[in-house]
């Protein structure tokens, strides 16, 4: 039945539809069948409804209060699945598709109505324009300032990290580390005295087996006794703290992204998509035995950053 | 039209069937997904009974050099503190005394079946308990390395043991004691099933790529303080392992996101796809 | 109708003209394919990720002030965790349903981003996105981008180890644009890393700036598919300058309601039945601890597996540097994704086709359009399966490094090789011209010129007796 509104609304035929299809011929055996397992549906849903209250006032269950809950739904579900695909006196209909273009003319008229307010300002007063673009832009901008309160600017910060020449070695706990304390093949989480947590201190102590290190002369300085070495935790690739020591073949791997560095050689990735080692902490040991840094890293800790070898 | 409401009828009562079917199928697997590892009770037993010390019986001890001559020579040569018979072999010199063979055994890494990469495969235990003693003893006493761990993770402290295991054990084996591989066909293995006795051993031992004191600084096998940190993270493993707190339901492997999302894509976008199918009819 | 019914829609109808409105609006015709509903369940997912969410927003704390757990998950407490972190600690274990909202609120929004997805691959294989719906497809990958915005923001609030891992990657990722990356970094975090103003300013994202644009972007995609009326399958009756199926009213009511509870009872069935994200188990972020394996949500998942497929270059030009991470995580999905957002562009430029199209292709039929989608989704599944490279390596018991190199080649074999045996299929399927068995049309009325009505019988459909020239009837 086509769409003719008699009240007075002009919108006759704006549907412009057709039924096709018989009216309803199913059989009403099939459709009490129907309205059968409809009402099984709906006395589901309530049965878990009641269902859901006794579990929740009796101190609540996950496990029972989803699947009550997804009994409840779905039955409901059901019901409607049901209710939508044989109650319903469903006939395929066809609507007529409007033109979506407002057309040549629609499209001049709106252009009209445009100019007609904004033409003659457009015409003549053009400095005017030009000095409202200004404004704008320079608004624009301004009221973009607030968002570079939002942080600091980076300066020199990702470039050092807290330790420095003398600062003691100290565990999680800010116990001092003494040369002796770590077995060989062990390993250790280390900050800088003050600055336990710190994130980009974070350092691992690794007590290689002796005569293992493969590394120049420089570096070899900063390792007592020639196996204590310490390394930067901070994957070099993405920034994952590279906590897996496998100690036989005394190489780490970075859990994140598979990232495998050679301890005995200076801690280089061999595989993975880590690109740079990871920098090595220079260490030395004070009058009480305590492991104590040499100085800073040598380069900056963790993953690259655009300006990161412009210096200091 | 009255063809199609017909066959409409019959297909999405086949749907629906299936629906449910498939339903039922998913609550089933969500609900029986075991977690990994297996639990053997003659495991519990022995590692009971290994906890008490071995004493020194001549009995005993001839009986595991027997068995030793018997299962592990033609690998490990013919005396354990010796040389083993091939460069792959190690010496039963120096792999962690008694403990080792503790672990070995119980765990089914010996005798030798199969490797997953270069650690042994884990499986059933072959020797019956008091074998396992009588070797334990025997080779033990042979390597000068007799003592077996002690460990209780009731003496433990449960909250110092999740700092413990977070700090030197996480990074490998999980924070939940799923298990990670470790690059090259190293894998930490699961956590969740293992009895206190396999934790207590193998940080003793450092099998593997696993450091001896499992990462631990100051780790000396007998002193007071090293007994109490062993204690600690064999309660916190322990409570993996019995898993009170894990009331979101199935586990799915604990390994986080990744089995996750094909849960969502395969259990929870496909029956919504059925679904869709089932209501839009024969559309 | 009672009478206070009809005396309330009198009420509105005098004041707002609601009535014709409502008349007109319910008896839109929308066709009924299946594959019609799959944006349904994205949307639907929606609204009960907006349900579980404000829910959960009543219990969380955005805050990174240290407290001390003494919840009765045993092995944390007296530890020291952030107010977030126990925040949601509190509600997986001392709100009543309150683990039972939290999960179906993270498997809900697991199944939207999974539905948004499998949506866009329907339309994208069927051309939907053609004239005029070009500026819907535009809204609608910008609702991809929102919707993987809010998962990451969102499995980052508890602040635990494994989302803190996430985040600094994530910070990683940042850091690598060129030029600016340092600064835009620096601004979104408030600082080096970890920075403690990160959580608060995610759960801003979160539950405000992010929600309300995808909001406002679903009514706008909803309201383009109301005025541009639904594309459908070629079929009897069908032309482009119709729509044939049913009515909103009560037909696409009933059916969309039973969708809705539908998607609702699986989440909430997930929720209960199966346990994510169990951040008791990760424990509290700590910048130095790390946890294996470590992957993010499935949907972050391509850009992880991106991330471990390398390779290891980086660069530096006059003193400057570009981190090896750019390659992965800034550039190829700038790529991608600007592809997927400029496709119906790129796809216009070769074929040509400027004219306006209501009725969809078969996926076969546009066997050119099929095999690069398919090569596109091919890509993004390698890159997905590498993400898991340590997950599974364990279970084929095969060794990470193997994985990444067969996926390395892979990434650049298999996209080529899917293209062409998708490309062969279709030219394999259109050439067979199997089609689906044909339904009887039966009646069809039409109206006279008088207002009576005449009946239309249509023959019984044949593959040589067809009376449009249009090909095929809709596949199943």
């Amino acid at each position: 039945m086509t769409d003719s509104d008699q009240q007075g609304s002009e919108r006759v035929d704006v549907d412009r539809q057709t039924e096709q299809g018989p009216a309803n011929t199913e059989l009403t055996g099939s459709q009490r069948r129907a309205e059968r397992r409809t009402a099984i549906a709906l006395a589901v849903t309530v049965l878990a409804g009641i269902g859901l209250f006794v579990v929740y006032f009796s101190g609540g269950q996950t496990q029972v209060e989803g699947v009550l809950f997804a009994v409840a739904l779905g039955g409901l579900g059901v019901a409607l699945g049901i209710w939508a695909n044989h109650l319903l006196d469903a006939r395929e209909v066809v609507e007529e598709r409007h033109e979506l273009s407002s057309g040549a003319a629609g499209r001049e008229a709106f252009g009209d109505a445009l100019t007609e307010e904004v033409g003659p300002v457009l015409g003549r007063r053009s400095m005017l324009l030009k000095l409202l673009a200004g404004a704008g832009g320079a608004l624009g901008l301004a009221l973009l300032l607030p968002v570079l309160s939002l942080g600091p600017a980076p300066g020199d910060t990702l470039k050092v990290t807290p330790w420095r020449r003398g600062s003691r070695v100290v565990d999680e706990e800010g116990e001092p580390v003494a040369l002796d304390q770590v077995p060989e093949d062990g390993f250790l989480t280390v900050f800088p005295e003050g600055h336990e947590g710190a994130s980009d201190a974070q350092t691992l102590l690794i007590h290689v087996r002796p005569g293992s290190l493969k590394l120049p002369p420089e570096k070899m300085a900063g390792v007592p006794e020639g196996t204590h070495v310490a390394y930067s935790k901070i994957c070099t690739h993405a920034g994952c703290p590279v906590g897996l020591y496998r100690a036989e073949s005394q190489s780490l791997i970075c859990p994140c992204h598979q990232s495998q560095f050679d301890v005995s050689d200076g801690a280089k990735p061999f595989f993975g998509p880590a690109a740079r080692p990871l920098p090595q902490l220079p260490l030395g040991v004070d009058s009480d035995g305590i492991l104590v840094a040499q100085g800073d890293f040598p380069e900056p800790v963790g993953p690259a950053f655009w300006d990161m070898n412009r210096g200091r | 039209m009255g063809h199609r409401r017909l066959s409409s009828v019959e297909g999405s009562g086949r749907v629906r069937r299936s629906l449910n079917v498939l339903a039922g199928v998913a609550v089933l697997a969500l609900l029986l997904t075991p977690a990994t590892g297996t639990a053997s009770s003659s495991r519990r037993a022995a590692a009971a009974a290994a906890q008490q010390q071995p004493s020194d019986s001549p009995a005993l001890t001839a009986r595991g050099r027997e068995l030793y001559q018997n299962s592990c020579a033609s690998c490990h040569g013919p005396d354990p503190a010796g040389p083993s018979y091939y460069p792959t072999v190690p010496s039963l010199n120096d792999v962690g005394g008694a403990a080792a063979v503790n672990w070995v055994l119980r765990t089914g890494r010996m005798p030798w079946k199969d490797n997953k990469g270069p650690a042994i495969e884990r499986g059933e235990q072959h020797f019956s308990d008091e074998d396992v003693r009588a070797l334990v003893v025997y080779i033990g006493t042979a390597v000068g390395d007799a003592q077996l761990p002690d460990v209780d993770p009731a003496r433990g402290d449960l909250q110092r043991g999740r700092e413990l295991y977070g700090q030197a054990c996480a990074a490998c084996h999980g924070m939940n004691g799923a298990g990670a591989a470790l690059g090259g066909e190293n894998i930490a293995v699961s956590l969740q099933d293992v009895h206190p006795q396999d934790v207590a051993e193998a940080i003793k031992i450092g099998p593997g790529q696993m450091p001896v004191g499992g990462g631990m600084t100051d780790y000396e096998f007998g002193t007071a303080k090293s007994q109490q940190d062993v204690d600690d993270i064999a309660a916190y493993v322990e409570s993996l392992r019995t898993d009170p707190y894990n009331e979101g339901g199935a586990p799915i492997g604990g390994k986080g996101p990744v089995p996750e999302g094909f849960v969502a894509w395969v259990i929870g976008l496909g029956l919504l796809v059925v679904a869709s199918r089932w209501i839009a009819g024969r559309g | 109708m009672s009478t206070v019914t009809e005396r309330s829609f009198k009420y509105l109808d005098e004041r707002l003209g609601t009535a014709s409105l409502a008349r007109t609006a319910l008896r839109k015709v929308f066709p009924d394919h299946w594959s019609f509903l799959l944006g349904e369940i994205a949307l639907f997912s929606l609204v009960v990720l907006i349900f579980t969410g404000v829910f959960l927003t009543f219990f969380y704390t955005p805050s990174v002030q240290e407290v001390v757990y003494d919840g009765p998950y045993e092995p944390l407490r007296g530890a020291h965790v952030t107010a977030a972190y126990d925040s949601v600690m509190r509600i997986s274990f001392e709100v009543r349903a309150g683990l039972l909202m939290r999960q179906t609120h993270h498997w809900a929004a697991l199944v939207f981003v999974a539905a948004i997805v499998i949506h866009l691959c329907r339309v994208f294989f069927t051309g939907a996105f053609r004239r005029p719906r070009e500026v819907n497809w535009l809204v609608g990958v910008l609702l991809l981008f929102l919707a993987l915005g809010e998962g990451f923001t969102g499995y980052s609030l508890p602040d635990d180890l494994l989302s803190g891992i996430g985040l600094r990657i994530f910070y990683a990722v940042t850091l690598a644009i060129p030029v600016v990356g340092t600064w835009v970094t620096y601004l979104l975090f408030g600082g080096e890393f970890p920075a403690p103003d990160i959580i608060s300013r995610l759960f801003v994202f979160h539950v405000m700036l992010l929600p309300a644009l995808l909001l406002a972007l679903v009514g706008v995609h909803l309201a383009i598919l109301v005025l541009q009326k639904h594309t459908q399958f070629a079929g009897h009756g069908r032309t482009e300058r119709n729509v044939v199926g049913k009515r909103l009213w009560p037909e696409q009511t009933f059916k969309s309601l039973s969708l809705l509870l539908f998607t609702t009872a699986v989440l909430a069935l997930l929720g209960g039945l199966a346990q994510i994200n169990p951040v008791w188990q990760y424990g509290p972020f700590e910048p130095f601890n790390v946890t294996s394996p470590a992957q993010p949500d499935w949907y972050i998942g391509f850009l992880d597996g991106a991330l471990r497929l390398g390779p290891p270059w980086d660069l530096t030009l006059f003193g400057f540097t570009i981190s090896e991470v750019f390659w992965p995580a800034v550039l190829f999905p700038g790529i991608a994704f600007g592809i997927l957002t400029l496709w119906p562009w790129i796809e216009r430029r070769f074929t040509k086709d400027r004219a306006e199209h209501h009725i969809l292709d078969r996926p076969r039929d546009t066997p050119v359009r099929t095999g690069i989608g398919a090569a596109g989704l091919m890509v993004f599944f390698i890159m997905f399966l590498e993400g898991g490279n340590d997950i599974f390596g364990v279970l084929l018991n095969v060794s990470v490094e193997t994985i990444t190199r067969i996926l390395q080649w892979g990434l650049v074999i298999a996209p080529i090789v899917t293209f062409l045996a998708t490309y062969w299929i279709c030219k394999g399927l259109s050439r067979s011209r199997l089609r689906p068995a044909q339904i009887n049309a039966g009646v069809r009325l039409s109206r006279t010129a008088d207002g009576g009505y005449e009946t239309v019988s249509l023959e019984p459909a044949s593959s040589d007796g067809e009376r449009e020239p249009t090909p095929t009837g809709p596949p199943h």
